[in-house]
Parts: C-alpha cells; structure tokens; sequence
C-alpha cells in the first residue's frame, strides 16, 4: 500500500532529472549573467575611459587653438597694422589744435579694461549636465511623488 | 559504472586536481617571490602608465585697454620615427630648406638605423607654422595614396615624418614697448625663463607650473586627469598707443638731434601707473636672439630703469622742494648772485658763467641759477638736504615691477667718498647719479601734493579666470603738499616767462630743464652733455608727468633746446590721448557740467 501510495505521488523520471539538471544548470546561468553584465559594464567603463582620454586630447588642443588664434587676433590688431588698415580708409591723426571738447553728461571716460570677472563675481553658469539626468530612479521617483507632491508639501488646495 | 571506469575517473580527476594545484602553487610562489614588486614595477612603468609632462600655457601680456602684447602661437616640431621610413630621400628633398634645413643633414638622419634601445626618433626641425605643416600634411597623404605604407621604396613616401604642436611666446607688436616687456626664451623648451621687464619679474607668475603626471595607459584606471592651470596673465597701465608714438617721437628726436639714444617716462603721478617708457635701442622680441648683437658694451636692456646719469639742473626742483619744505627759504626769499659760489674747498658757477643779481627763488628757478641753488643746499644745511634727498627716494631703488632695475650709491655726509664740495654740486644735478625712473618718481612727488607714489607697470592680474587690479602704494611723502602746490606753481610761471620751447599751448604746464655736462675721463667741459626735462600737468591737477633723456646731443648742448620741444611735442598728443582738454575749453565744461 505504502508503495504504492509513494509511486502515485512519485515524480516521473523524467521530471526529476529536469529538476536536477535545472538545478545544475541555474548556478551557471547566474555566474554568466554576472559575467556578462561584468564584461558588459566593464566595456562601458572602459569605453567612457578612453572618451574621457580622447576629449583631454582634444581639450588640450582646443586650447591650444584658442591661444593661438588670440595671437592671431593680437597680430592682426597690432598697431602697425591698425595705422596702415587707418590711412587705407583714408583717416589720418588730426593736429592736436584741431581736437575739440564737448562735455557728455555723464561720460567719465573710457572704462578700465575688464579682461575676466572681478574676485567674488558669481561666476556659477548654467550646469552643462540637465539635472534630469543626473537624478537616480529613486532621486526622480522621491521627489516627484513625496518630495514635491501637494499632499506631502500640504499646500493641496 | 565498472570499477575500471570509476578508477580511471579517479586517476583523471586526481590529475586535474595536481595540475590545479600546481597552477595555485605556483601563483603563490610567483606572488611571494622576491621579484615580484620588481617585476611589477617593471610593469607598471612600462604599461600602466605614461608619464606626461605638462608645461602650462604662459601667461598673456596685456595694455591698458587689453590690447595683446605677448601671447602665444600654435608650432609644430617635425622629427622622424625610425622604424617607419621607407623612402629617406624622399624625405630629405621634401624637407629642405624647409626652416634652413640643409638635404645632407636631413638624409643623414633619415638614413640612420632603427635601433629600438637607442635611434627612434630624431628631432629634425622646431618651431614651424601651421601653414608649413599643413603643406607638409598634404604631401604626406598624397604620397600614402599613391603608394600606402610605403611598400614601393621606389615610390615617394614620407612615412615616418611626424609632427607634434606646442605653443611658442609670441609678440604681436614686435619691438614696441620691448624694453618694457622683456622677453621669454621660447627656444629653449626645457629651461626657457623671462629676461628683463615684466617676462622676468613677473617670470614666476606668468609660466605657471609645469607638472609631470603619470597618465594611465588602462582605461580603467583613469581615475581623474591632472588639471595644468595656464600661467596668470597680466595687463599693464601701459598704454600702446602713447608708448607707440612716444617711441616714434624719440626716435625722430634722437636722430635730428644726432643725439646717441634717449629715454621717455610718461608717469601718471597720482598714482604711480607708467603709461609709457620708451628706450634705446629696441628689438623685435620674437627674435630675442638678436640681443647681444643690439645691446653691445653693457648697454642696458632698458636705460630707463638701469642707467645711471647726473641728471643736471631737473634736480633743482628737489633741491628748493626740500629747502621750501623745511622754511630755509620761501618764494620771495632774495638771493644776490655774484656768478659763483665758493664751497668746501671748491667754487661753483652759473650755466653761463654770469652772476645775474638780485633774484627770488622763483627767478634762481626760471633762470637755473647753479650758485642760488648751492647757496639754497648750504641754506637748508647738509644734515637736512640729505634727510630730504633720501626721502625723495635717491640713492634707493623704486622697486619698479621690472626686471634689471640697478642704482648708483649716493654718498651722504659720513661716507668715505663724500666730500662737503657735493653738499652744493648735488643741489645741481651733478656728483650724483640717478635713473630716469629715480627722478621721475621723485619729481612726482612734487606733481601728487607731496606724496610720492610707487611707479609700477601692473595693472591687473588674471589668475583662475579672475582679474585681480593692483592698489597704488605710497612710497613716502616727503614734502607737504603747500610745499608742491607753490614748487608747481613757480614752475609754471618759469616756463611761461621764459617762454620755453616746453609751452603746450592752452594748457598749464609745470617743468624745469636740465642739462649735465658728463664728465670724460673724470674731466668735466668737454661739451658732452646730458639734456633733460621734467613736466608736468594740468598744473592744477596733474594726471601726467612726462621726463625725458637725450644723451649727447650734437646739434645742441642745452636741455632747453633739445628735451623741452620733445616734451611739447609728446604732451601736445598726449592731452588728446588722455581726454585732457585744454585750460580754455575746460572753464565752459565745467560751466555745462556744474
């Protein structure tokens, strides 16, 4: 009776080794899983590494550019330059006794140059990054839903 | 499973465990070997990490009005990779000429063999232009189209040309202002420092610091870039338009004068800012290299701050400024000139060999009496003319923010070399050596009430993109400001009175001349002298003081004659370059504006 009770509920053979070849192979899938989300991020990481690498390349050469092209700016605006681009055009230096002097109510003169902000300027631009995207799941899901809902903030009317 | 087959299993599995174990063994012996931090230091050095040397971009120089005076370029340095060159001739006729390179030179590089431990790479060529390099670019890609990697030696290739870009000191204005500049060694890559002027003084704060970092190879471990601030940048109080036709005018007058150079100061006295500072002889800074051939037999690099000379008669005005400081004498103080003057064992005569009678003091200024000054020194007493002299700074450096500032001592009473004879040659200018900048900024004590400000060349520095401007020091204040307001004003009334070429019509000026016999082989009256001329105004409310330099003029002895028209002639544009109108003009706008 017992025996039989036990073969009525038995799994079949088939099944069983079903189970224990699930079973074997379950570790395996997760260890490649891990593998590959590790080679996965691992290619990211390193992707994102030599980006970083290349745009200090190019940050530096950008740089360079730009200092170079001032010079540029510099040789183009030179005095030399600017006196023969003057009598080009047809301007000449007047005579001192042909200046005259006309008073411009509030003119104080040519401001002193002002090449970068003075210390204590607020000199915070706007972020490069959008803040949507530098929020996690979570940052987005606590401040739409808690954070910033009426009925948190209690100002629902 | 037979009793054979599990054995043999176990003879397999035993195997593999061995070998396993083994492999973990030897790992562990590997790890705890003794060359293990050697050989992974070996490693790391030559495959983690590249170590890279940054040298900043070197700060920029800047006028007034933030016009460039120094920047820097894009260059290219063009050198050969060994291992790739194919075709050497090609090479070598591509590239000569190209920057003085000689065919042989470049073939003979090109042509040496690749040796991994020692010949890799070799320097051919520096500091060539975009454009050159472009060309260079061109040619290269054409010839890789034509034959790709070089596989036809027959073929041209420039396979193994390469090129690689780094900034250059540059100088848009070539020599304009380069006494006041001074200039960078770019040549030298490694070591290159500032000489002279701004680029030494300010040499530190304009290079920045070069840093070496170790730049990882493995992407994975980069874990933050070296971040390299450029170098401060600079602006200046000097103004390139007034230093520009400062230079041109005295130029002009040194040649039609057939002087042997000459020296211009434009001070703003109330606050010490150099506008302008114009020297000679002068070079085109982007070829600093030409130096000692332009400044032979110690000629200094700026005279201006490092040549000393007797100044003469403009030390007249600091000679009364000190005895109507003190009470010696005032302006209607009378003075009876016999024409010479006998002092410590020597005598004293005027200019003209003449004694002119009765004057007032304004009168021994408008005439530069040398005997009414000796006796206005004896008046004041040595004790007090040297307190005075000091305090106007002579025989003290200015500390100008330029590099190669030099002084000549001033013996004072106590000195082994003073002798009682200097109390009254010194209250004239002469047995005493200044620099122009020394006498200007004494001077400008006179034109600033009393107080004496530091001249300086720095207006603003730039660093981590803010601009820092510099506050005018006070370097004294060695007369009281009644004291400079009256030496102003008798200085005015001189000029007009004897009409001096200084005049500048429609405005007030103040300014006194100066001529200094220079003395040859210690031997004075040889008819070489030293022409000078301080001004200033609007004598109401100096914003200028302009001193000017003329050594051994030929066409004339005389300062009246030689650095009075030249000062006119600056101040007369000088006005309209710092919006001062003339006296006749300002009573109406201040009428329109009141």
């Amino acid at each position: 009776m017992t025996k039989k009770i036990k073969q009525a509920y038995q799994q079949a053979p088939w099944r069983r080794q079903l189970r224990f070849f699930g079973i074997s192979v379950l570790p395996v899938i997760a260890i490649g899983m891990v593998i590959a989300l590790y080679l996965v991020v691992s290619a990211q990481s390193a992707a994102a590494g030599l980006q970083i690498m290349q745009m200090h390349y190019d940050e530096e050469e950008i740089l360079r550019q730009i200092a170079n092209l001032r010079t540029e700016l510099g040789y183009m605006t030179s005095y030399k330059e600017m006196q023969q681009r003057a009598k080009k055009v047809g301007y000449e230096l007047p005579p001192a006794e042909a200046v005259h002097f006309m008073p411009i109510p509030g003119y104080s003169g040519q401001d002193a140059v002002l090449i970068a902000p003075p210390p204590g300027a607020d000199s915070k631009g706007t972020p490069l990054v959008n803040e949507f995207y530098q929020q996690s799941l979570w940052d987005w899901f606590l401040n739409t839903f808690l954070v910033d809902s009426p009925a948190v903030k209690g100002d629902a009317n | 499973m037979s009793k054979t087959g599990l054995s043999r299993l176990t003879v397999i599995g035993g195997l593999l465990s061995a070998a396993s174990l083994l492999i973990v063994f030897q790992m562990a012996r590997i790890q705890g070997s003794t060359k293990h931090q050697e050989l992974s230091r070996w490693a790391d050095e030559q495959y983690s990490y590249a170590i890279e040397n940054y040298y900043p971009e070197r700060g920029n120089i800047y006028d007034r009005w933030g016009r460039l005076l120094a920047g820097n370029e894009d260059v290219y340095e063009v050198g050969l990779m060994l291992q790739y060159i194919t075709n050497p001739s090609t090479i070598a006729a591509t590239l000569d000429g190209v920057n003085d390179l000689k065919y042989k030179d470049i073939l003979e590089n090109a042509a040496k063999a690749f040796d991994p431990k020692e010949s890799i790479y070799a320097v051919l060529t520096d500091f060539l232009p975009f454009g050159v390099v472009d060309v260079l670019s061109e040619i290269k890609q054409k010839y890789e189209i034509e034959n790709p990697y070089g596989r036809d030696p027959e073929k041209p290739s420039l396979r193994g040309v390469v090129w690689y870009p780094h900034l250059k000191r540059s100088y848009p204005e070539n020599s304009l202002a380069s006494n006041i500049l001074g200039f960078y060694s770019f040549r030298d890559r490694q070591n290159g420092i500032g000489y002279y002027g701004v680029e030494e003084y300010y040499d530190d704060i304009l290079a920045g610091s070069p840093m070496e970092s170790f730049m990882p190879r493995n992407p994975y471990m980069l874990e933050g870039l070296p971040e390299v601030p450029a170098g401060s940048s600079l602006v200046l109080t000097i103004d390139r338009e007034i230093q520009a036709m400062v230079e041109k005018k005295l130029d002009e007058a040194v040649k039609e004068f057939e002087a042997d150079y000459g020296v211009v100061i434009i001070m703003d006295p109330r606050n010490g800012e150099v506008l302008a500072m114009a020297s000679q002889p002068r070079i085109n800074l982007n070829q600093y290299w030409e130096t000692e051939d332009q400044f032979k037999d110690k000629t200094p690099y700026n005279r201006a701050i490092s040549e000393t000379y007797e100044p003469g008669s403009v030390y007249k005005v600091l000679t009364m400024s000190a005895a109507m400081d003190d009470g010696a004498v005032d302006e209607k103080t009378i003075f009876n000139d016999p024409g010479r003057f006998e002092y410590g064992g020597g005598v004293v005569f005027n200019w003209d060999r003449q004694g002119h009678g009765k004057q007032d003091m304004q009168g021994c200024m408008q005439k530069s009496l040398n005997v009414c000054l000796a006796w206005v020194a004896t008046e004041l007493g040595k004790d007090k003319f040297y307190e005075y002299m000091q305090s106007f700074g002579i025989g003290r450096m200015t500390n100008i923010d330029l590099g190669g500032e030099k002084i000549w001592p001033f013996s004072i009473p106590g000195d082994s070399d003073w002798y009682p004879i200097q109390l009254v040659t010194n209250s004239f200018g002469q047995g005493v050596a200044v620099t122009p900048i020394q006498m200007a900024t004494a001077i400008s004590a006179v034109a600033n009430d009393g107080k004496m400000m530091k001249p300086h060349v720095l207006k603003a520095i730039i660093q981590d993109g803010k601009q820092y401007n510099t506050s005018p020091q006070v370097l004294g204040v060695p007369i009281k400001p009644e004291t400079a307001r009256t030496m102003t004003n008798m200085l005015v009334k001189s000029l007009v009175n004897e009409t001096s070429l200084a005049l500048v019509p429609g405005y007030k000026i103040a300014g006194k001349t100066g001529t200094a016999e220079i003395p040859v082989e210690g031997v004075y009256g040889t008819n070489q002298t030293n022409a000078s001329f301080v001004g200033w105004g609007p004598a109401d409310d100096p914003q200028f003081l302009v001193y000017v330099w003329i050594a051994r003029p030929e066409k004339s002895p005389w300062g009246s004659m030689i650095a009075a028209p030249l000062f006119s002639e600056i101040t007369k544009e000088l006005v309209v370059y710092l919006d001062i109108p003339p006296q006749t003009a300002q009573d109406p706008l201040m009428a329109k504006e009141g």
